[in-house]
């Protein structure tokens, strides 16, 4: 798998084949003939590589749905999902996943766990010790090699769950609500620490959150999916100066209240001020 | 630590304490309740060569006990082996869970004397039929638990392995026994029980040697003292063998309750 491209940020040209996932025309549903849900409809995005997208929503939106979509966990009822050209049939190294939850495996020590996937690959010794350390010194987690998950910190067991993911090389690294467990302090040094990644190994990330403070600041587009059936009502790009902080930019304070406006007509279209209350 | 030892000596002293007193108090004759001092004698009897005699039965105790135990390692080892494939074919093809599921609760609600006399028509009266008995005493809690453990495990774990590119096949021994491995240890010292409390109902039938057959000999003869010996050496046994399954289980899965 080649890793994708090193330019940090900046959507690339549709069809182009540097493009690293694409949903066109996605819909997802589920249930029975008398009982079907439209989780997700008619959902179009393209993603290019080393892109940082964000996806928010109100909770029960599908965003989660449409992550694994992308994942492979699941199948779409209708339309495709590509990554990087191929269409998706399953699960597969080329797309890494974090989960709300680390889902460490718990009788592997960090150095085993993010070793897994080199494992599964047959990567030679020599080369696998080499990414696990350099996998271990990027994630900071060098002195807790030894140790297993359910020794460590929330935040250390979910920078080990990255390391993990991020260990095959994965075209896209796919996080869903990775932080949303975290007590506030770890969350935000793990975001920071995030971003930090993204920038030195130049991957593509698809992230998902319900915290509007958490898309704008991370994403390079943040993308706001409206609720049930789940579509995407707004693609916002992102250009914010990250030093010394995006979050004190007035930039940052537009783009936010105009996200968390979408968010709020999405999550409740009858208390739009244009459209008059049902009851 | 200490508090907890010092209680469960005072609680086995007290009984002790009991014992003798009922059994000094002579409310019933000695053939119904040995006084520990008969059971004492019995020990040091049983346990060396007296008159010519060797132990009981012709066998030292250690002897006996050690062909109990044979027998609970051999059935219980042959009994998780298979629990833990059945458990886990089980757990995860639908197919054996509808064709063997309700197989394996009804052989788990029978009483191992009653298929007993079947495999002794099948085996005969060797080591063959106890060894057999054991295994099936022991297989259902085994598959039972590692059938559930599997059924449990997070499709998050199945998940991540299958995005580290884990294929298929590789899933259920890389991923799915070992996350179900607490409770399949947990399954392992039932079976392991199970077949402790099978092993003497096994002795019944030409068990010398063996603590089974030599209760049943007692009991012909009405040797309560050894009878009762032979009750406290496999109780005491088994409670030694649990505690080195407690300390495997924590040694091999130290992240029970906390993952």
């Amino acid at each position: 798998m080649p890793s994708p491209a090193d330019t940090p940020a900046g959507p690339v040209e549709e069809g182009a084949g540097g493009g690293a996932v694409a949903l066109r025309g996605v819909s997802l549903a589920y249930g029975g003939r008398r009982a079907r849900v439209q989780a997700l409809d008619d959902i179009d995005i393209a993603i290019g590589a080393g892109e940082f997208v964000t996806i928010v929503g109100p909770s029960g939106c599908g965003k989660s749905t449409l992550l694994r979509l992308v994942a492979g966990f699941l199948a779409p009822t209708g339309g495709t999902v590509q990554v990087a050209g191929a269409p998706v049939t399953g699960p597969g190294p080329d797309r890494g996943v974090v989960f709300q939850q680390p889902r460490l495996f718990p009788w592997l020590n960090v150095r085993r766990n993010i070793e897994f996937g080199l494992r599964m690959a047959r990567v030679p010794a020599a080369r696998r010790t080499a990414r696990t350390r350099e996998l271990l010194e990027l994630t900071g987690l060098a002195d807790a090699a030894g140790r297993r998950p359910h020794e460590l910190s929330g935040g250390m067991q979910q920078r080990a769950a990255i390391a993990r993911a991020l260990a095959p090389r994965p075209a896209i690294l796919l996080m869903d609500e990775p932080f949303a467990a975290l007590d506030a302090l770890t969350r935000e040094r793990l975001q920071e620490e995030i971003r930090r990644i993204w920038q030195a190994t130049g991957t593509t990330v698809l992230l998902v959150t319900h915290s509007v403070d958490e898309a704008v600041y991370l994403g390079t587009r943040v993308l706001v999916m409206s609720r049930r059936p789940g579509t995407v009502v707004a693609d916002h790009p992102s250009d914010l100066p990250r030093a010394p902080d995006p979050r004190t930019e007035p930039a940052y304070l537009t783009l936010r209240e105009s996200v968390a406006a979408a968010v709020r007509h999405a999550a409740d279209p009858r208390k739009d001020p244009h459209v008059h209350p049902v009851l | 630590m200490f508090r907890a030892v010092a209680l469960r000596a005072a609680g086995v002293l007290a009984l002790l304490a009991l014992w003798w007193a009922v059994a000094a108090a002579h409310l019933w004759p000695p053939v119904f309740v040995p006084s520990p001092g008969a059971v004492w004698h019995q020990l040091v009897q049983t346990s060396t060569v007296h008159d010519g005699q060797r132990g009981y039965a012709g066998h030292l105790l250690a002897e006996h006990l050690a062909a109990s135990l044979r027998r609970i390692l051999l059935g219980s080892l042959y009994g998780v082996a298979g629990g833990v494939a059945l458990g886990l074919l089980i757990g995860l093809v639908p197919t054996v869970r509808a064709l063997l599921g309700p197989l394996v609760t009804f052989v788990r609600t029978l009483p191992p004397l009653a298929y007993f006399s079947l495999l002794i028509i099948w085996f005969g009266i060797d080591e063959t039929p106890k060894t057999v008995l054991l295994l099936v005493a022991a297989l259902p809690p085994v598959a039972v638990a590692t059938a559930d453990a599997v059924r449990g495990v997070h499709a998050d774990y199945l998940h991540a392995a299958r995005s580290l590119g884990a294929p298929r096949w590789r899933v259920p021994l890389s991923v799915v026994l070992p996350s179900a491995l607490p409770e399949v240890m947990t399954g392992v010292r039932v079976a392991v029980g199970v077949a402790y409390t099978t092993v003497v109902a096994a002795e019944t039938v030409n068990g010398v040697p063996g603590i089974g057959g030599m209760i049943r000999d007692a009991q012909r003869y009405n040797q309560s003292d050894v009878v009762v010996l032979g009750l406290l050496v496999i109780g005491a046994s088994g409670l030694l063998i649990d505690a080195a399954l407690q300390l495997a289980e924590r040694r091999l899965a130290p992240w029970r309750g906390r993952s």
